[in-house]
């Protein structure tokens, strides 16, 4: 009896000692502006006494592919390897984390032995202060302003505006070429609700920077909620 | 006594506490356990929407599209962050379903997701002043209390 329960204890001992030991669990890495995808490697050696398997590599979202390194699964003792992630960062800016699970062959379900995290700083090279203007239903129709900057080393040009709805005119002022604008809105009347969705086009060689939207509401003071 | 007997014996026993446990304690919760002391900021149970605010929200799906189409909440807007997508139709479409003041509710697949977090930072930085809430427990949470398109 004592045998049985000796073995099982050992056993499940060893079964949790099992695991990789990583370089960092967390990369932090400034993108360059016009970058659309960026690659983190994390390496890890096997610093246990028993071979270890890799059962899942585990991706939180469609913006992030990771594989292991040349597709290798089990690792011996005292040997290494990389998990290699690679973020496709067109719908992102500003900073970004994401994380990568990586699940050994005696894991739990929904409990991995590892989170892997990137941390992604994105240049905002386009700044909306503003991205919804709002006015109540029977306000004064007054002009409100949307203040953009350009944080990029090259100029940064508005070329050209729309709005959704003929109740808005929307005009651009410069306030410096290529570096600093103010989009000015103005309500022909405020007597009904609305939105208008104002999109901004600049001349910005990063293609995630030339389409930028922002709002223009006219509602209804709301009573308050449950 | 020989391994074999000692096995069933360990058996034997495991089986009797396993069976002692589910006629104590019933079975397994399955469920989503919310506890509204431990939420942080952003994030809500199931149960205050359901209740207190009677489901009167804007439930954003985000998840993958195809997940929203197939077992999502009942007139739930989509928006994830897949590459595939396009951010500024998600904005363009919440925005105007925002318009009515609601409540705002993100989901994606259960409470370790990130994803409802990024997404409801994104609604927030819309500026329209309507709560921006992370759904405790995600769409799991939904799932076990049979709320979901494909239990309607």
């Amino acid at each position: 009896m004592r045998t049985a329960i000796y073995s099982w204890l050992a056993m499940a001992g060893f079964l949790h000692a099992a695991a990789l030991t990583f370089e960092k669990e967390l990369l932090v890495i400034d993108a360059p502006a016009d970058a659309s995808s960026i690659v983190a490697d994390f390496s890890f050696e096997n610093k246990t006494g028993k071979p270890v398997t890799i059962a899942k590599v585990d991706k939180t979202c469609a913006c992030i592919d990771a594989q292991v390194s040349d597709g290798k699964l089990v690792y011996a003792p005292g040997e290494k390897g990389q998990i290699r992630a690679t973020f496709d960062m067109k719908n992102f800016a500003g900073v970004v984390n994401k994380t990568v699970a990586l699940y050994l062959d005696d894991d739990p379900p929904n409990q991995p032995s590892v989170t892997l995290t990137v941390e992604v700083h994105i240049p905002v090279l386009v700044v909306l202060k503003e991205k919804t203007l709002k006015w109540s239903v029977g306000a004064k129709p007054e002009t409100q302003t949307i203040d953009i900057t350009m944080d990029y080393a090259k100029p940064i040009k508005i070329v050209s505006n729309s709005c959704t709805s003929d109740n808005f005119k929307v005009e651009v002022k410069t306030l410096e070429e290529g570096k600093h604008y103010e989009l000015q809105v103005t309500p022909s009347e405020t007597k009904d609700p609305g939105l208008a969705i104002i999109r901004i086009e600049t001349d910005c060689d990063v293609k995630r920077h030339q389409i930028l939207q922002a709002f223009a509401v006219i509602r209804r003071d709301l009573p308050p909620l449950p | 006594m020989n391994i074999v007997a000692q096995t069933a014996v360990v058996l034997t026993l495991a089986l009797a506490a396993a069976g002692t446990t589910y006629w104590v304690k019933g079975p397994p919760e399955r469920g989503v356990r919310c506890d509204a002391v431990k939420l942080k900021s952003d994030e809500v149970c199931l149960e205050r929407v359901m209740g207190e605010w009677q489901g009167r929200v804007l439930w954003v799906d985000a998840r993958p599209r195809g997940d929203w189409q197939r077992n999502g909440m009942a007139g739930a807007a989509l928006w994830n962050l897949d590459t595939d997508e396009n951010m500024q139709t998600f904005e363009a479409e919440v925005m105007l379903r925002m318009q009515d003041g609601l409540r705002v509710v993100v989901y994606c697949n259960n409470e370790n997701c990130g994803t409802s977090r990024q997404v409801a930072e994104r609604i927030k930085a819309l500026q329209s002043g309507n709560e921006v809430f992370v759904l405790y427990g995600g769409w799991r949470a939904l799932a076990a209390a049979k709320l979901t398109k494909d239990f309607k």
